[in-house]
Protein backbone atom coordinates (compact mmCIF):
# COMPACT_ATOMS: atom_id res chain seq x y z
CA UNK A 1 0.00 0.00 0.00
CA UNK A 2 2.58 2.55 1.16
CA UNK A 3 4.95 0.95 -1.30
CA UNK A 4 2.70 1.79 -4.24
CA UNK A 5 2.17 5.33 -2.95
CA UNK A 6 5.91 5.70 -2.69
CA UNK A 7 6.30 4.48 -6.25
CA UNK A 8 3.67 6.95 -7.49
CA UNK A 9 5.39 9.74 -5.57
CA UNK A 10 8.77 8.96 -7.12
CA UNK A 11 7.18 8.83 -10.56
CA UNK A 12 5.69 12.27 -10.04
CA UNK A 13 9.06 13.63 -8.99
CA UNK A 14 10.81 12.03 -11.92
CA UNK A 15 8.25 13.55 -14.31
CA UNK A 16 9.31 16.92 -12.87
CA UNK A 17 5.99 17.52 -11.10
CA UNK A 18 5.93 19.72 -8.01
CA UNK A 19 4.78 18.29 -4.69
CA UNK A 20 2.34 20.45 -2.72
CA UNK A 21 1.80 20.75 1.04
CA UNK A 22 -1.28 18.52 1.16
CA UNK A 23 0.00 15.83 -1.21
CA UNK A 24 1.10 12.48 0.14
CA UNK A 25 4.85 12.41 0.72
CA UNK A 26 7.27 9.94 2.34
CA UNK A 27 8.10 10.73 5.91
CA UNK A 28 11.79 11.26 5.25
CA UNK A 29 11.00 13.65 2.36
CA UNK A 30 8.99 15.76 4.81
CA UNK A 31 11.68 15.62 7.49
CA UNK A 32 14.56 16.43 5.16
CA UNK A 33 12.68 19.39 3.71
CA UNK A 34 11.57 20.60 7.11
CA UNK A 35 15.12 20.50 8.47
CA UNK A 36 16.45 22.33 5.42
CA UNK A 37 13.76 25.02 5.32
CA UNK A 38 13.70 25.51 9.09
CA UNK A 39 17.45 26.10 9.11
CA UNK A 40 17.13 28.36 6.07
CA UNK A 41 14.40 30.44 7.76
CA UNK A 42 16.32 30.77 11.01
CA UNK A 43 19.52 31.68 9.14
CA UNK A 44 17.67 34.51 7.38
CA UNK A 45 16.55 35.90 10.72
CA UNK A 46 19.86 35.41 12.54
CA UNK A 47 21.62 36.67 9.39
CA UNK A 48 19.94 40.03 9.76
CA UNK A 49 21.68 40.59 13.12
CA UNK A 50 25.28 41.29 12.06
CA UNK A 51 23.98 43.81 9.52
CA UNK A 52 21.41 45.29 11.86
CA UNK A 53 24.31 46.08 14.19
CA UNK A 54 25.65 48.40 11.47
CA UNK A 55 22.44 50.36 10.82
CA UNK A 56 23.13 53.02 13.49
CA UNK A 57 26.76 53.29 12.41
CA UNK A 58 26.35 53.37 8.62
CA UNK A 59 28.43 56.19 7.09
CA UNK A 60 25.61 58.03 5.28
CA UNK A 61 21.84 58.32 5.25
CA UNK A 62 21.62 56.50 1.95
CA UNK A 63 23.73 53.60 3.26
CA UNK A 64 21.56 53.53 6.36
CA UNK A 65 18.39 53.34 4.27
CA UNK A 66 19.66 50.60 2.00
CA UNK A 67 21.01 48.57 4.91
CA UNK A 68 17.68 48.87 6.71
CA UNK A 69 15.89 47.79 3.55
CA UNK A 70 18.14 44.75 3.33
CA UNK A 71 17.60 43.85 6.99
CA UNK A 72 13.84 44.07 6.41
CA UNK A 73 14.17 41.80 3.39
CA UNK A 74 16.08 39.18 5.38
CA UNK A 75 13.50 39.14 8.16
CA UNK A 76 10.80 38.98 5.46
CA UNK A 77 12.56 35.97 3.90
CA UNK A 78 12.56 34.36 7.33
CA UNK A 79 8.80 34.89 7.64
CA UNK A 80 7.99 33.50 4.20
CA UNK A 81 10.16 30.45 4.86
CA UNK A 82 8.64 29.90 8.29
CA UNK A 83 5.21 29.68 6.63
CA UNK A 84 6.53 26.95 4.33
CA UNK A 85 8.14 25.13 7.25
CA UNK A 86 4.96 25.39 9.34
CA UNK A 87 2.85 23.66 6.70
CA UNK A 88 5.38 20.82 6.62
CA UNK A 89 5.55 20.66 10.41
CA UNK A 90 1.78 20.73 11.00
CA UNK A 91 1.25 16.96 10.55
CA UNK A 92 4.05 16.44 13.08
CA UNK A 93 2.13 18.58 15.56
CA UNK A 94 4.56 21.49 15.51
CA UNK A 95 3.83 25.16 14.79
CA UNK A 96 5.41 28.61 14.64
CA UNK A 97 6.10 28.77 18.38
CA UNK A 98 7.96 25.48 18.36
CA UNK A 99 10.01 26.47 15.33
CA UNK A 100 10.98 29.79 16.92
CA UNK A 101 11.59 28.28 20.34
CA UNK A 102 14.07 25.92 18.72
CA UNK A 103 16.30 28.94 18.03
CA UNK A 104 16.24 30.17 21.59
CA UNK A 105 17.09 26.80 23.11
CA UNK A 106 19.62 25.92 20.40
CA UNK A 107 17.69 23.00 18.84
CA UNK A 108 18.11 24.36 15.31
CA UNK A 109 21.36 25.38 13.69
CA UNK A 110 22.01 28.49 11.67
CA UNK A 111 24.73 29.21 9.13
CA UNK A 112 28.30 29.57 10.40
CA UNK A 113 28.71 33.04 8.92
CA UNK A 114 26.10 34.50 11.28
CA UNK A 115 28.03 33.45 14.38
CA UNK A 116 30.86 35.77 13.42
CA UNK A 117 31.80 39.30 14.33
CA UNK A 118 31.43 42.22 11.93
CA UNK A 119 33.80 44.73 13.55
CA UNK A 120 34.20 47.24 10.68
CA UNK A 121 32.04 48.85 7.99
CA UNK A 122 34.00 46.79 5.47
CA UNK A 123 32.63 43.67 7.18
CA UNK A 124 29.11 44.92 6.44
CA UNK A 125 30.24 45.32 2.83
CA UNK A 126 31.81 41.84 2.66
CA UNK A 127 28.64 40.32 4.13
CA UNK A 128 26.46 41.99 1.50
CA UNK A 129 28.87 41.14 -1.29
CA UNK A 130 30.25 37.68 -0.52
CA UNK A 131 28.01 36.14 2.16
CA UNK A 132 24.94 37.10 0.16
CA UNK A 133 26.85 36.05 -2.96
CA UNK A 134 27.41 32.59 -1.49
CA UNK A 135 23.81 32.42 -0.25
CA UNK A 136 22.59 33.36 -3.73
CA UNK A 137 24.50 30.40 -5.18
CA UNK A 138 22.92 27.94 -2.74
CA UNK A 139 19.46 29.44 -3.10
CA UNK A 140 19.42 29.51 -6.89
CA UNK A 141 20.53 25.86 -6.78
CA UNK A 142 17.26 25.13 -4.96
CA UNK A 143 14.97 27.00 -7.39
CA UNK A 144 14.11 23.74 -9.17
CA UNK A 145 13.28 21.98 -5.90
CA UNK A 146 10.59 19.31 -6.21
CA UNK A 147 8.60 20.91 -3.37
CA UNK A 148 6.38 23.59 -4.93
CA UNK A 149 5.84 25.91 -1.95
CA UNK A 150 9.60 26.17 -1.31
CA UNK A 151 10.39 26.73 -5.00
CA UNK A 152 7.83 29.55 -5.19
CA UNK A 153 9.14 31.33 -2.11
CA UNK A 154 12.71 30.98 -3.37
CA UNK A 155 11.71 32.71 -6.59
CA UNK A 156 10.54 35.72 -4.62
CA UNK A 157 13.62 35.64 -2.37
CA UNK A 158 16.03 35.47 -5.31
CA UNK A 159 14.36 38.48 -6.92
CA UNK A 160 15.15 40.49 -3.78
CA UNK A 161 18.65 39.07 -3.54
CA UNK A 162 19.46 40.84 -6.78
CA UNK A 163 19.17 44.08 -4.81
CA UNK A 164 21.36 42.66 -2.02
CA UNK A 165 23.99 41.83 -4.60
CA UNK A 166 24.13 45.42 -5.91
CA UNK A 167 23.98 46.82 -2.39
CA UNK A 168 27.02 44.78 -1.28
CA UNK A 169 28.99 45.59 -4.42
CA UNK A 170 28.24 49.28 -4.01
CA UNK A 171 29.74 49.30 -0.48
CA UNK A 172 32.91 47.41 -1.35
CA UNK A 173 33.43 49.38 -4.57
CA UNK A 174 33.33 52.63 -2.60
CA UNK A 175 35.97 51.26 -0.22
CA UNK A 176 38.09 49.84 -3.04
CA UNK A 177 38.04 53.24 -4.77
CA UNK A 178 38.86 54.96 -1.48
CA UNK A 179 41.92 55.78 0.56
CA UNK A 180 44.73 53.41 1.49
CA UNK A 181 43.16 53.01 4.94
CA UNK A 182 39.81 52.06 3.40
CA UNK A 183 41.41 49.49 1.12
CA UNK A 184 43.30 48.13 4.10
CA UNK A 185 40.06 47.83 6.07
CA UNK A 186 38.49 45.94 3.15
CA UNK A 187 41.44 43.55 2.93
CA UNK A 188 41.27 42.85 6.67
CA UNK A 189 37.56 42.12 6.44
CA UNK A 190 38.16 39.69 3.56
CA UNK A 191 40.87 37.97 5.64
CA UNK A 192 38.36 37.52 8.46
CA UNK A 193 35.62 36.08 6.23
CA UNK A 194 37.41 33.91 3.69
CA UNK A 195 37.58 30.67 5.67
CA UNK A 196 33.97 31.05 6.82
CA UNK A 197 32.86 31.57 3.21
CA UNK A 198 34.46 28.30 2.13
CA UNK A 199 32.87 26.53 5.10
CA UNK A 200 29.45 28.00 4.25
CA UNK A 201 28.91 25.51 1.39
CA UNK A 202 29.40 22.52 3.67
CA UNK A 203 31.79 19.57 3.61
CA UNK A 204 32.95 18.23 0.23
CA UNK A 205 31.83 14.67 0.92
CA UNK A 206 28.27 13.81 -0.09
CA UNK A 207 26.51 12.83 3.12
CA UNK A 208 23.68 10.33 3.31
CA UNK A 209 21.06 13.06 3.67
CA UNK A 210 22.57 15.09 0.80
CA UNK A 211 22.35 11.99 -1.38
CA UNK A 212 18.72 11.47 -0.34
CA UNK A 213 17.91 15.10 -1.13
CA UNK A 214 19.29 14.67 -4.63
CA UNK A 215 17.29 11.49 -5.11
CA UNK A 216 14.16 13.40 -4.10
CA UNK A 217 15.16 16.27 -6.35
CA UNK A 218 15.13 18.67 -3.45
CA UNK A 219 18.57 19.73 -4.63
CA UNK A 220 20.68 18.68 -7.55
CA UNK A 221 24.12 20.12 -6.87
CA UNK A 222 26.70 18.93 -4.36
CA UNK A 223 28.33 21.26 -1.84
CA UNK A 224 31.61 21.07 -3.73
CA UNK A 225 29.99 21.91 -7.08
CA UNK A 226 28.50 25.05 -5.56
CA UNK A 227 31.74 26.04 -3.84
CA UNK A 228 33.59 25.65 -7.15
CA UNK A 229 31.01 27.79 -8.94
CA UNK A 230 31.32 30.43 -6.26
CA UNK A 231 35.12 30.45 -6.57
CA UNK A 232 35.01 30.66 -10.36
CA UNK A 233 32.61 33.56 -10.23
CA UNK A 234 34.11 35.56 -7.37
CA UNK A 235 37.88 35.02 -7.38
CA UNK A 236 38.45 37.17 -10.48
CA UNK A 237 36.19 39.91 -9.10
CA UNK A 238 37.90 39.89 -5.70
CA UNK A 239 41.28 40.17 -7.40
CA UNK A 240 40.14 42.82 -9.84
CA UNK A 241 39.53 45.32 -7.02
CA UNK A 242 43.09 44.78 -5.79
CA UNK A 243 42.33 42.41 -2.91
CA UNK A 244 44.49 39.42 -2.06
CA UNK A 245 42.76 36.17 -1.17
CA UNK A 246 44.29 34.94 2.09
CA UNK A 247 45.20 31.48 0.83
CA UNK A 248 48.68 30.94 -0.63
CA UNK A 249 47.67 27.48 -1.89
CA UNK A 250 44.74 28.75 -3.93
CA UNK A 251 45.10 27.90 -7.64
CA UNK A 252 43.08 26.62 -10.55
CA UNK A 253 44.10 23.13 -11.59
CA UNK A 254 43.77 22.96 -15.37
CA UNK A 255 43.95 19.17 -15.52
CA UNK A 256 41.14 18.67 -13.00
CA UNK A 257 39.32 21.84 -14.04
CA UNK A 258 38.79 22.79 -10.44
CA UNK A 259 40.01 25.19 -7.78
CA UNK A 260 42.44 23.85 -5.22
CA UNK A 261 42.25 25.62 -1.87
CA UNK A 262 43.27 25.25 1.75
CA UNK A 263 40.38 23.47 3.45
CA UNK A 264 38.61 25.41 6.17
CA UNK A 265 38.91 23.96 9.66
CA UNK A 266 35.81 21.74 9.38
CA UNK A 267 36.12 20.50 12.93
CA UNK A 268 36.46 23.90 14.64
CA UNK A 269 33.81 25.71 12.59
CA UNK A 270 31.47 22.71 12.71
CA UNK A 271 31.66 22.71 16.48
CA UNK A 272 30.97 26.44 16.57
CA UNK A 273 27.71 25.90 14.65
CA UNK A 274 26.66 22.80 16.63
CA UNK A 275 27.38 24.32 20.03
CA UNK A 276 26.59 27.94 19.22
CA UNK A 277 30.05 28.80 20.49
CA UNK A 278 31.10 31.41 17.90
CA UNK A 279 32.21 34.89 18.97
CA UNK A 280 28.69 36.29 18.54
CA UNK A 281 26.46 33.19 18.83
CA UNK A 282 25.29 33.64 22.39
CA UNK A 283 24.86 37.40 22.17
CA UNK A 284 22.64 37.12 19.09
CA UNK A 285 20.62 34.22 20.46
CA UNK A 286 20.08 36.22 23.66
CA UNK A 287 18.92 39.14 21.54
CA UNK A 288 16.45 36.88 19.73
CA UNK A 289 15.23 35.47 23.05
CA UNK A 290 14.69 38.98 24.40
CA UNK A 291 12.79 40.03 21.27
CA UNK A 292 10.63 36.92 21.60
CA UNK A 293 9.74 37.33 25.27
CA UNK A 294 9.55 41.13 25.29
CA UNK A 295 7.02 41.07 22.46
CA UNK A 296 4.91 38.27 23.93
CA UNK A 297 2.46 40.86 25.29
CA UNK A 298 1.93 42.23 21.75
CA UNK A 299 1.04 38.80 20.41
CA UNK A 300 -1.28 38.35 23.35
CA UNK A 301 -2.88 41.78 22.87
CA UNK A 302 -3.61 41.04 19.22
CA UNK A 303 -5.53 37.93 20.16
CA UNK A 304 -7.37 39.62 23.03
CA UNK A 305 -8.33 42.52 20.79
CA UNK A 306 -9.84 40.12 18.33
CA UNK A 307 -11.64 38.12 21.00
CA UNK A 308 -13.10 41.36 22.34
CA UNK A 309 -14.16 42.57 18.91
CA UNK A 310 -15.98 39.29 18.42
CA UNK A 311 -18.09 39.75 21.56
CA UNK B 1 12.11 42.28 39.64
CA UNK B 2 8.48 41.77 40.60
CA UNK B 3 7.69 41.95 36.89
CA UNK B 4 10.05 39.09 36.07
CA UNK B 5 8.40 36.57 38.37
CA UNK B 6 4.91 37.13 36.99
CA UNK B 7 4.44 34.20 34.65
CA UNK B 8 4.59 35.19 31.02
CA UNK B 9 1.68 33.73 29.09
CA UNK B 10 3.09 31.27 26.57
CA UNK B 11 2.09 31.95 22.99
CA UNK B 12 1.26 28.27 22.61
CA UNK B 13 -1.32 28.62 25.38
CA UNK B 14 -2.66 31.80 23.90
CA UNK B 15 -3.74 30.24 20.72
CA UNK B 16 -4.93 27.04 22.22
CA UNK B 17 -8.19 28.34 20.69
CA UNK B 18 -6.05 28.73 17.53
CA UNK B 19 -6.86 32.32 16.86
CA UNK B 20 -3.65 32.81 15.02
CA UNK B 21 -4.48 31.50 11.59
CA UNK B 22 -3.06 31.13 8.13
CA UNK B 23 -4.35 33.70 5.64
CA UNK B 24 -3.72 33.30 1.93
CA UNK B 25 -2.76 36.59 0.29
CA UNK B 26 -3.87 37.87 -3.12
CA UNK B 27 -2.47 41.02 -4.70
CA UNK B 28 -3.85 43.11 -7.54
CA UNK B 29 -1.04 45.09 -9.10
CA UNK B 30 -3.14 47.34 -11.29
CA UNK B 31 -6.79 47.78 -12.14
CA UNK B 32 -6.57 45.75 -15.35
CA UNK B 33 -5.05 42.71 -13.67
CA UNK B 34 -6.87 40.16 -11.59
CA UNK B 35 -5.80 39.46 -8.04
CA UNK B 36 -3.22 36.74 -7.93
CA UNK B 37 -1.96 34.54 -5.14
CA UNK B 38 1.44 35.51 -3.73
CA UNK B 39 1.77 33.45 -0.55
CA UNK B 40 0.48 33.32 2.99
CA UNK B 41 0.91 34.90 6.41
CA UNK B 42 0.18 33.82 9.96
CA UNK B 43 -1.86 36.42 11.79
CA UNK B 44 -4.15 37.05 14.72
CA UNK B 45 -6.92 38.68 12.68
CA UNK B 46 -7.83 39.55 9.08
CA UNK B 47 -6.77 43.16 9.68
CA UNK B 48 -3.34 42.07 10.86
CA UNK B 49 -3.07 39.59 8.02
CA UNK B 50 -3.42 42.55 5.64
CA UNK B 51 -0.79 44.55 7.53
CA UNK B 52 1.59 41.60 7.55
CA UNK B 53 0.94 41.00 3.87
CA UNK B 54 1.87 44.59 3.03
CA UNK B 55 5.13 44.21 4.95
CA UNK B 56 5.92 40.84 3.41
CA UNK B 57 4.83 41.24 -0.20
CA UNK B 58 4.68 44.96 -1.00
CA UNK B 59 8.03 46.32 0.15
CA UNK B 60 8.74 47.16 -3.50
CA UNK B 61 5.83 46.16 -5.72
CA UNK B 62 3.01 48.58 -6.33
CA UNK B 63 -0.51 47.39 -5.77
CA UNK B 64 -4.04 48.72 -5.84
CA UNK B 65 -5.74 46.03 -3.82
CA UNK B 66 -4.89 43.24 -1.42
CA UNK B 67 -7.04 40.32 -0.25
CA UNK B 68 -6.48 38.15 2.80
CA UNK B 69 -8.54 34.97 2.81
CA UNK B 70 -8.65 32.52 5.71
CA UNK B 71 -7.11 29.36 4.38
CA UNK B 72 -9.90 27.37 6.01
CA UNK B 73 -12.43 29.18 3.77
CA UNK B 74 -10.84 28.14 0.50
CA UNK B 75 -12.37 25.34 -1.53
CA UNK B 76 -9.88 23.69 -3.84
CA UNK B 77 -9.35 20.75 -6.14
CA UNK B 78 -7.58 17.79 -4.59
CA UNK B 79 -3.82 18.24 -4.91
CA UNK B 80 -3.08 15.10 -6.85
CA UNK B 81 -6.28 14.96 -8.91
CA UNK B 82 -4.82 15.02 -12.41
CA UNK B 83 -8.00 13.63 -13.99
CA UNK B 84 -9.96 16.77 -13.23
CA UNK B 85 -7.66 18.77 -15.47
CA UNK B 86 -7.17 16.11 -18.12
CA UNK B 87 -7.46 17.18 -21.76
CA UNK B 88 -9.07 14.14 -23.31
CA UNK B 89 -8.90 15.31 -26.90
CA UNK B 90 -7.36 17.92 -29.15
CA UNK B 91 -8.66 21.39 -28.38
CA UNK B 92 -6.71 23.40 -30.90
CA UNK B 93 -10.03 24.25 -32.54
CA UNK B 94 -10.46 26.62 -29.56
CA UNK B 95 -7.12 28.31 -30.06
CA UNK B 96 -5.41 30.65 -32.49
CA UNK B 97 -2.75 28.01 -33.13
CA UNK B 98 -5.41 25.76 -34.61
CA UNK B 99 -5.85 28.21 -37.53
CA UNK B 100 -2.24 28.74 -38.56
CA UNK B 101 -3.07 27.78 -42.15
CA UNK B 102 -5.26 30.88 -42.63
CA UNK B 103 -2.21 33.00 -43.39
CA UNK B 104 -1.20 30.84 -46.37
CA UNK B 105 -4.71 30.85 -47.69
CA UNK B 106 -5.07 34.64 -47.48
CA UNK B 107 -1.85 34.89 -49.44
CA UNK B 108 -3.50 33.08 -52.35
CA UNK B 109 -6.10 35.83 -52.39
CA UNK B 110 -3.28 38.42 -52.29
CA UNK B 111 -4.35 39.54 -48.80
CA UNK B 112 -2.62 39.49 -45.46
CA UNK B 113 -3.50 37.53 -42.37
CA UNK B 114 -4.82 39.73 -39.59
CA UNK B 115 -4.34 39.45 -35.82
CA UNK B 116 -6.36 40.77 -32.96
CA UNK B 117 -3.39 42.75 -31.65
CA UNK B 118 -3.31 44.70 -34.90
CA UNK B 119 -6.95 45.59 -34.48
CA UNK B 120 -6.37 46.72 -30.91
CA UNK B 121 -3.43 48.90 -31.93
CA UNK B 122 -5.50 50.38 -34.74
CA UNK B 123 -8.50 51.18 -32.60
CA UNK B 124 -6.33 52.60 -29.82
CA UNK B 125 -4.25 54.77 -32.09
CA UNK B 126 -4.50 58.39 -31.13
CA UNK B 127 -6.17 57.61 -27.83
CA UNK B 128 -3.91 59.14 -25.19
CA UNK B 129 -5.26 56.71 -22.57
CA UNK B 130 -4.62 53.50 -24.41
CA UNK B 131 -2.07 53.73 -27.15
CA UNK B 132 1.62 54.31 -27.55
CA UNK B 133 0.83 56.79 -30.33
CA UNK B 134 -0.28 60.14 -29.04
CA UNK B 135 -1.75 61.26 -32.34
CA UNK B 136 -0.06 63.38 -34.90
FE1 LIG C 1 17.81 36.47 2.37
FE1 LIG D 1 20.20 38.54 1.20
Amino acid sequence: MDQSRFKQFMERIERGEKIEANDWMPDDYRRLLLRLIHMHAVSEIMGAYPEKEWVPKAPSLRRKLSLMAKVQDEIGHGQLLLRVAEDLAAPLGRGRDDLMEDVIVGRVKFHNVFHMEAPSWADAGIIGWLVDGAAIMTQTALLDCSYGPYARVLKRICAEESFHMQHGESIILALAEGTEAQRQMLQEALNRWWEALLFFFGPPEVTESARKMMEYRIRYRTNEELRQKFLTRYIPRIQSVGLTIPDSRLRFDEAQQRWMYTEPDWERLGRMVRENSGPKSQERIAFRRRAHTDQAWVREALIRARAQAAV
Amino acid sequence: MQEKTRSQPQVAELHAGTRYEVYEIFVQHDALQSHHHVGSVWAASPEWAIQMARENFLRRDHAVSLWAVRRADIHATAGEDRDFFAREFDRTYREVSGYADNAQRWKRFKARAMTLDEVIDDVREGNAHGSAHSGG
